[in-house]
C-alpha cells in the first residue's frame, strides 16, 4: 500500500478540494488555534471553515431566549457567538494581509442563514476567499461531528482543552475526519515534525501530509518507528525506509529513529515538548477502540504537544 | 387623516369578521332560541356558524379562528375553561399532531428519490403507465401514511419529470396536469382506506367512541373501505388521461434523466433503513395495537423514536409542523363534542329529518343522502377534517346505524375534488402554481360522480355482506 | 465498520436514555409494587422517575420527553388516550401557550425603548439607583406579565448601557453582573406576585380546582403574596450590589447614549398605543374576569385580538413559540393529575411524612419543610413550572391547608437562583454569554436564604391575619 504511493509519487488527494474546519471558543483563548488553522489551510490550499460551538440554552425557556435574541437584534446587539465569529474573520484578515478578496469582506450580522441547529454567516462566495463561518449550539463533540458530516470536512482543528481525558477519547473516536489537536501550541516556538511510522495503512497519508507541512513551514523532520521487541519486522523497517525515500525524493532531510518499548510510552517520552506529532488514525474496530482505547487516543491523552491524527 | 385610512382599510380587510361578529351578537342577544333547544346548545350553534363564516372567508389566520372557538365556548358559558380545554385534546388531535410530525420526519429523510426510482422501474416510460403508477402508488401509500405525507414526497418526483420532459412546463400543460393530479387525486382516494389515512378518519373514530356507538378496529376499517380504494384507482387513471390528454405518450428522456439524478443518491444508507424500519413499526402498531393504545399515542411513540434515534431534529419539527392546524382541529373537535353534549347536534338532526322526511320517505336513504351530501359539499368549502369534526356529531344523531353512517361521512369528506382547499394533497399541488383552479373543476366533477357511484356500490353491495 | 462507529456514538450520546429505560423496565417487570400503593400508582411513579432522569440529563430533546410521558401513561399507566388527552389540556396549558404568544406579540412592538427611557428618567445616572430601578421595575412588571417577557424587554436596555460603559482595557465585570442579575433576580422574585406572573402559578390554581381544595381569586392571591415581593425588592438590590460591586459609581455617558438611542423612537404610533391598550385589556381581564373565564381563555382572547388587529402575524407567533415546551407542560400536568388519581401522590406524601417524622416532630413544620424543600431543590434542577407540575399533587396530599401549602410550594419554586436552567430570566441572561455559571452560585445562596426567611415571615406573620 505504502509502496505504491511512494513509487508512483501519486498524491492520493487533490489539495484543492480539501476542507478544513477550525473550532474556536473565544477571542481570548482561540487565537493560536485559529492562527495555526489558517496557516495549515494555506499550506494545503484548503477551504477553511470556522465553527463556534456555544452552549444551548435550556429548552424549557427556548422560546424566551429566542425572543430575547430577536429583540436584541432590534437594538443592534448581536449574539455572543456571532461576536466570536466576527473576531475570527477580523483575525483571518490580519493573518493574511495580502489576500485582497478577504480584505473586502465585511461582517454583517444580519446576513446569516439559519438552518436546523446551525447559523451560517453568509459571505460573498468569491474565488479568493474560501471561508465559512458557522455558529452551532449544543454539546461540542456532537455539534462538531454534525458539522463535519454535513460539509464533508477533511480535517478538524481543535484547541487543547481542560477536561482533556474525556474529550480526547470522544474526539478521536467519533469525529469522522483527520484531527489536529493544538495542545499547548505556541506560535513562536520552533517545532520539529515527528512522524510516527509503522505498518498501518494510514502511514502513507501521514507521510504525505508531513512532507507538505515540512516543505511549507521549513521544520526539520524526524520519523519514529517503535517496536515492542528488539526485532524490527519487514513491515516496520519497510515503512520507515519508504518514508525516507519519499522525503528524499522531495528533497527534505529526515532523521530516522528506531526505538523499542511500549509504543505509546515511547512516543510520549520521545515527543517531549518540542515536537509536533503526526500519526495515522487507528484502524482498530470502533468497539475495541471504545473499550480499550487506541494508540492515538492514548498518545493524545498523555502528551502535551500539538498532534495531528491523519485519517 | 392617515389613521382614518388605516381604519377604513382594516374594515375593508376584516369585513367578514365584523359581519360574523354582528351576526353572532344579534343571534345571541335578540333571537330567542327555539323552545325545543336549550340556550347552551343555541350558543354552540352560534359559535359554529360564526366559525364557518370565518373559515370560509378567512379574514383571520386559521389559528385565530381556533382560539375564537375555544374562548367563545367559555365566554358564552357553555362550559368551564378546564372542561373546554380537556375536550380540546384527545386521541384524534394526538394523531393529527403525531402524523404531521411524522410527515416532517419522513419527508426529511430524502426517501422520495428511492420511491421515484421504484415507481419508474415498475412502470417503464410510457406516459399512461407512469400516470397509472403515480395514482396507484399514491393511493396505496396514502391509505397508510396519510395523504399529506405522500403528496409532499411525490410532488418533487412529479415536478422533476415534468421539468425534464420540457423546459417550460406550461407548454406541456396536459402532461403536467395529468402527473400532478395523479398524485393529488391518488392520495385523496387512498386516504379513506385505513384510519391512519387521514386525520378525519381518526376524528370519526373518536366520535364513535365519544357517542358510544361501538368501535371499529384498524383491520375492520380496511375490510369495509379498502375495496373502494382499489376500485377507484383504475377509474381515476382513466378520468385523468381523458381529461388532461398528455402531450407526449412517451417520457423516454425525462425518465432517463430522472434515473441518473436518483442514482446519484447512492446506495441506501443505514439511517434510511432505520427510518423505513421505524415507520413499519409504527404502521404495525397502528394495525395491531391501536385498539388498546389509540392511533394518536402510537403516532407520538413513532415521533419519539425518530427523535431518539436522531433521525430528525426537534427544531426542524417545531419549524415545519403546522401548529395552527392542530389548534384548529382541537378547537373544532371540542366544539363538536359540545354540540353533542348540549343537544345541538341532535336538534339539527331532528330538524333535518322532519323537514326532509316529507320529501324522502325511506329513512335509510334519507340518512345516507343527507350525510354524504352535507359532508361532500362542506368538505369542498372547508377542509375535509374540519368538515368531519363539525358534521360528524350531526350525522351520528340522524339515527340508523351509526357506524355505517360514520363510514359514509368519512368517505364522503374525501370528495373534495373541486377546490384547492378541500384536501391537503390538492392544496399541495395547487401551491406548485402549475395547475389552475379551473383544472380542479374540469376533472373534479367526473371524480365526484365516480366516487358517489362507487360509494353507493360499496354500501349497497359490499357492506351488507359484512 | 462505519455503522458500528455510528451506533457507538449513538449509545454514548443517549446513554442516559438507555439507563432510564433500563431502570424503568427493571422496576416494571421485576420489582413488585408496594403493598400500600396500587399497581397503576406504582407505574405512574416509574414513569415520573424515568422522566426526571431524562429531564436532568437531556439525552433526547425535551419535546421527545413530553411525548414519552404521554404514551407511557397509555401503555403502562392503564388509562386511555382520550383520558390522557383530557388531562393534558387545561386552562394552565392554554395560559402558558397564550403568555408565550403574548410575549412575542408585545416584544415585537418595540415598546422596550420607551420603557428604558422611563426607567432612566426615574433613576437618574447613579449606578446603585439604576440597579435598584431595574430590580424594582422587573419585579413589578414580571409579577403581572411573567418573567420571560420582562427579561426579553429589559436585557437589551442593560446590554446597551454596558456597551457604552465598556472601554478598552478596563474590566467592569462587576457592573455587568450587577445590571444583568438585577433583571434576572428582579423578574424571578416578581413572578410569584400574581397568578399571571408565571405558568406555575396557573398550574397550581388548576390543581386546586382539579383536586377540589378550594380556590383563590386573582386579588386574593395578590393580597397574600405581594407583600413578599415588596419586601424582597430592596434586599435583592442590596445583595446584588454587595456581591457584584460595580466598578463605576455613575453611568452618565452610558445613560446619555442610551437616551439618545431611545429618543429616535419618536412619538407613540397607533400600533404601539393599540397594542398597549389591548394588553391593558388582557390584564384587566386577568384581574377581574379570571375567576369566571380562566386565565388561559383570556390569554387566548388577547392573542385573538392581536391577530385580528394585525399587530402580529401568525407566522411570527408560530415561529416564536417553542411548541415542544407546551407539549411538555401539558404532559407533566397530565402525569401530575394521574399521580393524584392513582394514589401515587398520596403514597409519596405519606411516605415522606412518615420518614421525616422522626426528625421533625411538629407536623405543620414538617409539611412546610417538605413542600418548600422539595420545590426549592427540584426547581433548581428542572424548571420551576415543571417542578410545580410534578410536586404539586404530592404537596396537596400532605394534609394541612392545601391553599397555604400550595402557595408555599409555588413561591419556593421561584427560588431557582443557583442555576441557569431554573427560571427563564436566568437562562436568558446566561445566554448573553456575559455571566458565568459560578456567578449564579455566588449570589444565589444569599438570595435563597433571603427568600426562605421572607417566606417564613410572610407565612407566619401575614397569612394568619387572613384566617
Amino acid at each position: 500500500m505504502v509502496a505504491t504511493i511512494m513509487t508512483n509519487k501519486k498524491v492520493l488527494f487533490d489539495p484543492k478540494s480539501l476542507k478544513f474546519l477550525t473550532a474556536v471558543s473565544s477571542a481570548e483563548y482561540s487565537k493560536p488555534t485559529l492562527k495555526m488553522g489558517a496557516l495549515i489551510a494555506s499550506v494545503f490550499d484548503a477551504s477553511h471553515g470556522v465553527v463556534y460551538v456555544g452552549e444551548r440554552a435550556s429548552e424549557f425557556h427556548g422560546s424566551s431566549v429566542n425572543l430575547t435574541r430577536q429583540n436584541l437584534d432590534n437594538w443592534n446587539i448581536i449574539h455572543p457567538g456571532l461576536e466570536v465569529l466576527e473576531w475570527a474573520l477580523q483575525e483571518l484578515k490580519t493573518l493574511s494581509p495580502d489576500n485582497e478578496e478577504l480584505a473586502k469582506i465585511q461582517f454583517n450580522p444580519d446576513h446569516v442563514y439559519e438552518e436546523d441547529g446551525r447559523v451560517r454567516v453568509i459571505l460573498p462566495d468569491d474565488k479568493g476567499c474560501r471561508i465559512e463561518l458557522v455558529l452551532r449550539e449544543g454539546e461540542l463533540v456532537d455539534q462538531l461531528r454534525k458539522e463535519i458530516q454535513l460539509e464533508g470536512y477533511d480535517l478538524a482543528i481543535i484547541g487543547g482543552s481542560q477536561n482533556k481525558r474525556h474529550l480526547a477519547h470522544s474526539i478521536l473516536q467519533y469525529l469522522p475526519s483527520s484531527i489536529f489537536v493544538l495542545q499547548k501550541f505556541n506560535p513562536r516556538k520552533k517545532y520539529k515534525l515527528l512522524l510516527l511510522v509503522d505498518d498501518s495503512t494510514a502511514t502513507g497519508k501521514t507521510i504525505e501530509w508531513g512532507a507538505l507541512i515540512a516543505e511549507k513551514l521549513g521544520w526539520p523532520v524526524r520519523t519514529l518507528t517503535v517496536s515492542k521487541t528488539k526485532r524490527f519486522g519487514a513491515g516496520y523497517q519497510g515503512a520507515a525506509d519508504k518514508a525516507k525515500a519519499y522525503f528524499d525524493s522531495r528533497g527534505i532531510e529526515v532523521e530516522q529513529f528506531f526505538l523499542t518499548g511500549d509504543p505509546v510510552r515511547t512516543f510520549v517520552e520521545f515527543a517531549g515538548d518540542n515536537h509536533f506529532v503526526i500519526m495515522g488514525a487507528s484502524t482498530l474496530n470502533p468497539v475495541k477502540q471504545f473499550l480499550f482505547g487506541s494508540k492515538p487516543i492514548k498518545t493524545l491523552e498523555q502528551t502535551d504537544v500539538p498532534i495531528l491524527i491523519v485519517r | 387623516m392617515n389613521s382614518y385610512i388605516d381604519i377604513l382599510f382594516w374594515i375593508r380587510q376584516k369585513k367578514w369578521l365584523l359581519i360574523a361578529m354582528v351576526y353572532g351578537m344579534c343571534m345571541h342577544h335578540f333571537v330567542t332560541p327555539p323552545t325545543d333547544l336549550n340556550p347552551a346548545a343555541f350558543d354552540a350553534l352560534i359559535i359554529i356558524s360564526m366559525a364557518l363564516i370565518l373559515i370560509v372567508t378567512e379574514p383571520l389566520p386559521l389559528p385565530a379562528i381556533a382560539m375564537f372557538m375555544l374562548f367563545m365556548q367559555v365566554v358564552l358559558g357553555i362550559d368551564t375553561a378546564n372542561n373546554v380545554a380537556s375536550s380540546f385534546m384527545n386521541d384524534a388531535v394526538f394523531f393529527i399532531m403525531g402524523s404531521l410530525m411524522l410527515a416532517v420526519a419522513i419527508v426529511s429523510q430524502g426517501l422520495d428519490k428511492r420511491l421515484a426510482l421504484g415507481i419508474i422501474t415498475l412502470t417503464g416510460h410510457k406516459t399512461w403507465r407512469i400516470v397509472a403508477g403515480f395514482t396507484a402508488i399514491s393511493a396505496i401509500l396514502a391509505s397508510f401514511i396519510g395523504e399529506h405525507t405522500v403528496a409532499a414526497m411525490m410532488m418533487p418526483v412529479g415536478l422533476t419529470l415534468v421539468r425534464y420532459a420540457h423546459k417550460d412546463p406550461r407548454k406541456v400543460a396536459g402532461l403536467t396536469a395529468a402527473l400532478l393530479f395523479s398524485i393529488a387525486y391518488g392520495a385523496t382516494i387512498g386516504s379513506i382506506g385505513t384510519p391512519s389515512g387521514g386525520g378525519r378518519n381518526v376524528i370519526m373514530m373518536n366520535y364513535w367512541a365519544e357517542f358510544g356507538a361501538g368501535s371499529v378496529t384498524y383491520l375492520e376499517w380496511i375490510k369495509y373501505v379498502y375495496p373502494m380504494v382499489l376500485f377507484q384507482i383504475p377509474f381515476t387513471v382513466i378520468i385523468l388521461l381523458w381529461t388532461f390528454k398528455p402531450e407526449h405518450s412517451n417520457l423516454d428522456s425525462a425518465v432517463r434523466k430522472l434515473v441518473v439524478d436518483v442514482a446519484r443518491a447512492g446506495k441506501i444508507k443505514g439511517r434510511e433503513w432505520l427510518a423505513i424500519i421505524l415507520f413499519i413499526l409504527v404502521f404495525l402498531g397502528w394495525v395491531f395495537l391501536s385498539e388498546d393504545f389509540g392511533l394518536g399515542i402510537i403516532a407520538l411513540l413513532g415521533v419519539f423514536l425518530y427523535l431518539s434515534f436522531g433521525l430528525v431534529e426537534w427544531q426542524e419539527l417545531n419549524r415545519k409542523t403546522n401548529w395552527g392546524v392542530i389548534l384548529l382541529f382541537g378547537a373544532a373537535i371540542s366544539i363538536g363534542i359540545q354540540m353533542n353534549q348540549t343537544g345541538a347536534a341532535e336538534w339539527i338532526a331532528h330538524v333535518i329529518i322532519t323537514n326532509l322526511g316529507r320529501v324522502i320517505d325511506n329513512p335509510a336513504i334519507l340518512q345516507g343522502s343527507v350525510s354524504v351530501l352535507l359532508t361532500g359539499v362542506m368538505s369542498n368549502i372547508l377542509s375535509s377534517s374540519a368538515t368531519v369534526a363539525v358534521v360528524g356529531p350531526i350525522v351520528l344523531d340522524l339515527g340508523g346505524d351509526q357506524i355505517l353512517i360514520g363510514f359514509a361521512t368519512a368517505i364522503a369528506s374525501a370528495f373534495g375534488y373541486f377546490t384547492a382547499v378541500a384536501a391537503p394533497a390538492c392544496t399541495i399541488i395547487y401551491s406548485s402554481g402549475l395547475v389552475k383552479s379551473k383544472d380542479f373543476l374540469r376533472a373534479g366533477w367526473k371524480m365526484g360522480v365516480l366516487s358517489l357511484v362507487s360509494l353507493l356500490g360499496l354500501s349497497l353491495l359490499w357492506w351488507p355482506l359484512l | 465498520m462505519h455503522i458500528s462507529a455510528d451506533m457507538l456514538f449513538w449509545i454514548q450520546q443517549k446513554r442516559w436514555l438507555l439507563i432510564a429505560l433500563a431502570i424503568g423496565a427493571i422496576l416494571y417487570f421485576f420489582v413488585p409494587h408496594p403493598q400500600s400503593l396500587g399497581q397503576d400508582g406504582y407505574h405512574i411513579l416509574i414513569i415520573i422517575l424515568m422522566t426526571l432522569i431524562l429531564i436532568l440529563k437531556e439525552p433526547i430533546p425535551l419535546p421527545a420527553i413530553a411525548l414519552q410521558l404521554i404514551f407511557w401513561q397509555v401503555i403502562i399507566g392503564g388509562s386511555t388516550a382520550n383520558e390522557v388527552g383530557g388531562y393534558f389540556m387545561n386552562d394552565a396549558v392554554f395560559f402558558i401557550m397564550g403568555s408565550l404568544m403574548l410575549a412575542v406579540a408585545i416584544v415585537s412592538q418595540g415598546l422596550d425603548k420607551r420603557l428604558a427611557l422611563g426607567i432612566i428618567r426615574l433613576t437618574g445616572n447613579k449606578t446603585w439607583r439604576i440597579v435598584a430601578g431595574f430590580t424594582a421595575i422587573s419585579a413589578i412588571l414580571s409579577s403581572f406579565v411573567g418573567p420571560h417577557m420582562v427579561t426579553a424587554m429589559m436585557l437589551p436596555v442593560a446590554l446597551t448601557l454596558i456597551r457604552y460603559t465598556s472601554k478598552k482595557g478596563q474590566s467592569n465585570t462587576g457592573l455587568i453582573a450587577a445590571l444583568l442579575f438585577s433583571i434576572a433576580y428582579g423578574a424571578t422574585i416578581g413572578s410569584i406576585g400574581t397568578p399571571s406572573g408565571g405558568g406555575r402559578n396557573v398550574i397550581m390554581m388548576n390543581y386546586w380546582a382539579e383536586f377540589g381544595s378550594g380556590s383563590l381569586s386573582y386579588i386574593e392571591w395578590m393580597k397574600m403574596v405581594y407583600p413578599m415581593v415588596l419586601i424582597e425588592i430592596p434586599i435583592t438590590t442590596f445583595i446584588i450590589l454587595k456581591t457584584f460591586p460595580p466598578e463605576l459609581k455613575v453611568l452618565d455617558t452610558a445613560v446619555r447614549h442610551l437616551s439618545v438611542e431611545v429618543a429616535h423612537a419618536g412619538k407613540m404610533s397607533w400600533k404601539e398605543i393599540s397594542s398597549l391598550g389591548l394588553f391593558a385589556a388582557v390584564l384587566y381581564g386577568w384581574i377581574a374576569l379570571s375567576e369566571v373565564y380562566g386565565l388561559g381563555s383570556i390569554a387566548l382572547m388577547g392573542i385573538f385580538l392581536y391577530l385580528t388587529f394585525g399587530l402580529v402575524s401568525w407566522k411570527e407567533l408560530s415561529r416564536g413559540v417553542n411548541w415542544g415546551v407546551i407539549l411538555l407542560f401539558g404532559a407533566t400536568i397530565s402525569i401530575g393529575v394521574q399521580m393524584k388519581n392513582t394514589g401515587g401522590a398520596a403514597w409519596l406524601a405519606e411516605g415522606s411524612v412518615n420518614f421525616l417524622q422522626n426528625l421533625i416532630p411538629n407536623i405543620d413544620t414538617l409539611r412546610a419543610v417538605v413542600s418548600v424543600g422539595l420545590s426549592g431543590v427540584l426547581s433548581n434542577l428542572l424548571s420551576s413550572s415543571a417542578t410545580v407540575a410534578v410536586v404539586g399533587p404530592v404537596v396537596l396530599n400532605l394534609g394541612g391547608d392545601p391553599i397555604l401549602l400550595g402557595l408555599a410550594s409555588v413561591i419556593s419554586s421561584a427560588f431557582g437562583y443557583f442555576t441557569a436552567v431554573a427560571a427563564p430570566a436566568c437562562t436568558i441572561i446566561y445566554s448573553s454569554g456575559l455571566v458565568k455559571a459560578p456567578d449564579f452560585l455566588r449570589a444565589g445562596w444569599k438570595m435563597a436564604i433571603m427568600s426562605v426567611i421572607s417566606l417564613a415571615l410572610v407565612a407566619l406573620v401575614w397569612w394568619p391575619l387572613f384566617q
